[in-house]
């Protein structure tokens, strides 16, 4: 090509990549969005207008077509100052605009006009709470998919149908009575029967033998080991796709999966370097909850356990609950099975300690691998126990050393019994086990 | 004046004055970009009487400043409990002698050496100090893992 | 030349004959060209296609006055500049541009900063493009500028009396480099900061200096108070480095890379073109058009890229920020990945402080050191065998180091190649192991004294092919001896591979053209040259013999 030819080429390139930008500029996705509500709006003022029965709504309603018509396409959005929040979601959902539209509602049927008549939505100050302090999802962008947030990089994606109570938890301290949260509290209910406070603890309140749930709605994704997250082949799981890395999935993943595919530690103890000394990792240990739990229950507990977060609102935003009533019982053993789930001890030992949990490699009758290790059968147990001996016990513990291996070289058990004698004195200690002799199966005579 | 100056011992010392100007100007300088008062959040705390903690592993700083604190026969370090691996706050049992990860269990000796799980390089041990007054001061921002370096002041402190 | 004058006087189309109310496109040009204040701001009007008005059309310009009125036709030649030099200043002027207009939407505070970045993004008209220039801009620049530096190598443009302004372009490329690394904290992302620690990390290992470096403690070096604690402005990644880096991003390097980027012209221009005549006495060529408009054309096509890549690739942004959350791995921006990757293999004053010292060092010491006066202005291989062997091995360490870094590590920085999944979990590398002190002494003296010896002692002329065959019988020889110690294959093939490249580049080249040199030359040439074969060495025999430290002597902080 001659100098010239370039001089040309290159020149109208610039120009034409230059135009290129001011169009992908222009087009942007929400642009599109609030024409499209902008036309219907003016389609069905003048359907009001032409159906209005007087000469003055007529005319007033001419206006608003005029004014309609005029309605620049702009970003829209809403301050939330306190929360920290400024909210975009109305450029493209301009029902809710609070300011526009304040009986939050439209008849249209389709997304992203829909604006169906919420209750909540009425009940809370939108131009002080904004969409994304309940909604969840990435309030600054303005495209579809980054604003809802199932991105990578933005870790607060939208939290869609029973989950977004997850909010109601976060603000409403007595969110189990609230209208509206009942996934939620059934998630707490759930959390309480299964025994979850016997190994982890919430905000430094429970069990040690697991992580603290209390801020565990804002753990890293970088802390979360992808690799068994998502689908399953047999025993082998892969990793959910990227855009899925949050913690609300990896937090129902626990009740949807078998928890030794999720996290299969390293049984064998070939992780560390060639030649070095290794010890063997047990898979987790937490007891595999899905074959009991329905696909609701493990998004209600999901929806419990992402309300619990450090972010804390302001206190003016906060809803304390009234304090609960000392619960009373009729007697010993009622009082004791009190004890038994609020110390979470279903969590090992089964509800009722009907059935033992899952305890890795722990010994247990009729074993043939290490992964039919269970935790004591209490209603089996309990009963070659003197008083005494099971008042030592509860007390004392049995350490996770002590714990009776099936393969000796196999890893150390994960679950063990905690001691409890600073927790669990006195009356409580008593009842409990009055409640556990309740229940233990009558001994036949040897 | 009996010795009167000459010009060229006037240049140097004019000259003298200059270069001792800038020489300051660029002293002076340096210290302005050093900071006299922060906002972070400090890093360092005082863990208390050194001589009061029992041998082992002492959990009386864990939850509050996520620190282990260790004293053997001869003295004393801390360990920073985060794990290498992908940073979640192991757990001490001491039946087994071992902090184990929560998350993906990697096992550490007292030491902070691993012996067992995916973490890639032993735990980080603070910065240690016993000040005059008796009370063990921890530093959160230094920290060394190296074996060898780790068993050496700063980072034990002989009680 | 064909296209002699083309941009400057297109010639008038033919005027379509029946057009009614004729547009006289000349008359107008002359009625709004002929008045006293035209003729005001240009002087050289009217242009007359003469060797007197293109002379002057250089000479009356401001702009290009930098440019002499002639220059020699090798100067011209695309494959000769690749027009380098005048597109890293392009590139600087652009990201001048750009930056201006990105500061009036961004704040550099630690509350504001990444929620302006993605105001950028999603609602600032054209704040994306914007970005996306500034971005891929500065990496095009940092490229660019040290593709220059290899252009100027290689044409021998830096021997006298040019080894001044070689020098300057060394400082010009280290400030293109803290230029761009200074802005790479500023949208506060993970990736930002993380890079910037790791990157300000290797600060705190000057010797002296810095509170982990050697004899630390001699001037009482502490976190609060070191070489890094300034850069920072505190002791972490924070608030006051946020601030200081944009004041350092924005004002302080950008106004210093100004002024050394007009000395840098201005001495190419006392100094001269350095282009070497194709032939004796040929005629120079005029710079107006011919030099002007390859350099237009050379700076359409870089805008031309920029642009296209600005509007379909958007500029990384990860999470905002979060000092409690490390990525793994954490890495460096990708032209400081190669010294990261020495981080694996040296203490971090070594690789963090020592080796990038001695890089500027031993370039700004180039000129000096090569006495050989063949090879200026032209690619000239032949008569500059060694320098440009070097240098050349030089720079493809550099960049393989770069590709291992930005490819093959993975998470706790392990090896991942680029097809392997991060999420497989690797096995910890074998355990390491030090030569005992006196081996290590030794196994040093011996390479620094052979090293230094061999090639001044031995004066006779080497056949190398014999001396490779010779190597290869010793290089099967030690791998049969490994392989018999029970060492896998790729581990013998790497030791070899990297013992043999250390015999041809730290003996046979040296041994066979250094010999002319003198003694003070010769002994920094020779030790600049074994210190980078000694690099390569270290990194060969960790990767294949598991070898910590050759010399371990960890109460001086010194390990090798």
């Amino acid at each position: 090509m001659t100098k010239r030819q370039l001089f040309y080429v290159f020149n109208f390139l610039i120009l034409a990549l230059f135009i290129a930008a001011v169009v992908v500029d222009n087009n942007r996705e929400w642009k599109g969005y609030q024409a499209e509500f902008n036309r219907l709006e003016v389609i069905r003022l003048k359907e009001a207008m032409n159906k209005a029965p007087d000469e003055a709504e007529k005319s007033a309603l001419a206006v608003a077509v005029k004014l309609k018509k005029r309605e620049p396409v702009a970003i829209k959005q809403i301050l939330a100052n306190d929360l920290g929040r400024a909210d975009r979601c109305i450029t493209c959902h301009p029902g809710f605009d609070p300011l526009a539209n304040p009986t939050l509602t439209t008849p249209y049927e389709k997304a992203p006009y829909k604006t169906p008549e919420v209750a909540e939505h009425k009940s809370h100050n939108l131009t002080k709470l904004a969409c994304t302090s309940c909604h969840m999802g990435q309030g600054l962008a303005t495209t579809v998919e980054d604003a809802h947030g199932e991105v990578p990089h933005w870790e607060e994606p939208m939290l869609k149908g029973v989950y977004i109570q997850a909010s109601c938890v976060r603000c409403h301290g007595d969110f189990k009575t609230l209208k509206g949260a009942e996934t939620a509290k059934r998630g707490k209910e759930l959390v309480d029967r299964l025994g979850c406070v016997g190994c982890h603890s919430f905000n430094g309140v429970g069990g040690e033998i697991s992580v603290d749930l209390g801020d565990i709605a804002d753990k890293p994704v970088s802390r979360i080991d992808w690799s068994h997250t998502g689908e399953c082949k047999g025993a082998e799981c892969g990793p959910l796709p990227r855009h899925q890395w949050n913690v609300k999935n990896w937090i129902e993943a626990h009740f949807t999966k078998d928890t030794l595919l999720l996290v299969p530690g390293d049984p064998e103890g070939h992780q560390c370097a060639p030649g070095a000394h290794c010890e063997p990792v047990p898979p987790s240990g937490m007891p595999p909850f899905s074959a009991e739990l329905s696909k609701e229950d493990a998004a209600a507990i999901t929806t419990y356990l992402m309300g619990q977060t450090s972010n804390k609102v302001p206190s003016n935003y906060y809803v304390y609950s009234a304090k609960e009533p000392e619960p009373k019982f009729a007697n010993a053993v009622e009082h004791g099975k009190f004890v038994f789930s609020k110390y979470g001890c279903a969590g090992c030992h089964g509800e009722g300690g009907k059935e033992g949990r899952r305890n890795y490699n722990a010994k247990a009758n009729d074993q043939t691998k290490m992964e039919e290790g269970r935790e004591p059968t209490l209603v089996k147990v309990v009963g070659n126990f003197t008083r005494d001996e099971l008042r030592d016990k509860i007390k004392k513990g049995v350490p996770a050393s002590a714990v009776a291996k099936f393969k000796e070289d196999g890893p150390t058990p994960p679950l063990y019994m905690p001691k409890w004698e600073e927790k669990i004195k006195g009356a409580e200690l008593e009842d409990l086990m009055t409640y556990l002799f309740s229940i233990a199966e009558k001994q036949e005579a040897w | 004046m009996a010795e009167p100056i000459k010009r060229k011992d006037f240049l140097w010392l004019g000259w003298g004055a200059v270069a001792a100007f800038c020489g300051a100007a660029t002293a002076a300088t340096a210290r302005f970009m050093v900071p006299n008062v922060l906002y972070e959040p400090s890093q360092k705390f005082n863990a208390g009487p050194a001589k009061e903690f029992p041998i082992g592993v002492s959990l009386l700083w864990f939850k509050k400043q996520r620190v282990w604190i260790v004293r053997t026969e001869k003295g004393i370090y801390s360990l920073w409990a985060r794990c290498t691996h992908l940073g979640c706050t192991p757990n001490w049992f001491l039946d087994q002698n071992r902090f184990k990860c929560p998350c993906h269990g990697s096992n550490y000796t007292p030491d902070g050496d691993v012996v067992a799980g995916p973490a890639p390089k032993p735990l980080y041990r603070c910065k240690v100090e016993v000040a005059a007054s008796g009370d063990l001061v921890i530093d959160k921002a230094a920290l060394e893992n190296r074996p060898g370096v780790r068993e050496k002041a700063p980072y034990f402190v002989e009680v | 030349m064909a296209d002699n004058n083309a941009p400057a006087a297109p010639n008038p189309a033919p005027q379509p004959a029946a057009a009614a109310p004729k547009l006289d496109m000349d008359a107008l040009l002359k009625e709004a060209t002929n008045n006293q204040v035209w003729k005001s701001m240009f002087r050289n009007w009217p242009w007359q296609d003469n060797a007197r008005h293109r002379a002057r059309h250089i000479v009356d310009n401001l702009w290009l006055h930098l440019h002499p009125t002639k220059v020699r036709p090798r100067a011209l030649e695309t494959t000769f500049t690749w027009g380098l030099g005048g597109l890293s200043f392009l590139l600087y002027l652009l990201l001048t541009v750009t930056g201006v207009l990105l500061m009036f939407y961004y704040r550099p505070t630690v509350e504001l900063a990444y929620q302006d970045m993605k105001d950028l993004e999603f609602a600032v008209s054209f704040g994306i493009f914007l970005r996306n220039a500034h971005r891929w801009g500065a990496h095009g620049m940092v490229t660019i500028v040290i593709l220059h530096m290899i252009r100027v190598f290689l044409t021998g443009s830096y021997k006298k009396p040019r080894e001044f302004n070689w020098g300057v372009g060394v400082i010009l490329l280290t400030l293109t480099l803290f230029l761009s690394f200074t802005g790479y904290l500023l949208p506060w992302d993970q990736l930002a900061i993380w890079a910037v620690t790791v990157g300000t990390n290797m600060a705190a290992a000057t010797p002296l200096l810095g509170n982990e470096g050697p004899f630390a403690n001699l001037l009482g070096m502490t976190i609060s108070n070191d070489v890094r604690f300034v850069l920072l402005g505190g002791t972490t990644v924070g608030a006051n480095t946020l601030l200081r880096f944009y004041v350092m991003h924005c004002v302080l390097v950008p106004l210093v890379t100004g002024a050394l980027i007009m000395l840098h012209f201005w001495r190419v221009r006392k100094d001269t073109f350095s282009a070497a005549p194709r032939e004796p006495n040929e005629e120079k060529l005029d710079v107006w058009p011919h030099l002007v408009v390859r350099e237009y054309i050379a700076a359409a096509i870089c805008i031309a890229f920029i642009f296209f890549v600005s509007v379909y690739f958007n500029a990384p942004l990860e999470e905002v920020a979060n000092p409690n959350v490390t990525p793994n791995p954490s890495k460096a921006p990708w032209y400081f990945l190669g010294l990261q990757e020495l981080l694996v293999y040296f203490d971090p004053w070594i690789a963090g402080v020592l080796l990038p010292g001695l890089i500027i060092k031993g370039l700004c010491a180039i000129p000096y050191l090569d006495t050989n006066p063949k090879g200026v202005g032209e690619y000239n291989w032949k008569d500059r065998p060694f320098a440009n062997a070097v240098f050349m091995f030089g720079i493809a360490m550099w960049f393989i180091l770069i590709a291992i870094g930005v490819y093959c590590r993975g998470p706790n920085y392990f090896w991942y190649w680029p097809w392997e999944s991060w999420l497989i979990h690797k096995p910890a590398p074998p355990a390491t192991w030090s030569f005992p002190i006196w081996a290590g002494l030794v196994s040093l003296a011996a390479y620094g004294g052979l090293g230094m010896a061999l090639p001044r002692v031995l004066k006779g002329d080497i056949d190398w092919k014999k001396a490779n065959w010779g190597f290869a019988v010793f290089a099967l020889a030690l791998g049969a001896f490994m392989g018999f110690k029970g060492i896998e294959t790729w581990r013998i093939i790497v030791v070899d591979i990297l013992l043999w490249l250390t015999f041809v580049f730290g003996f046979l080249y040296p041994q066979r053209h250094l010999k002319e040199l003198d003694f003070t030359r010769y002994s920094v040439t020779q030790s600049l040259n074994l210190m980078m074969m000694g690099v390569l060495l270290k990194m060969g025999v960790r990767l294949g013999l598991d070898v910590k430290y050759i010399l371990e002597l960890p109460q001086f902080n010194l390990n090798i």
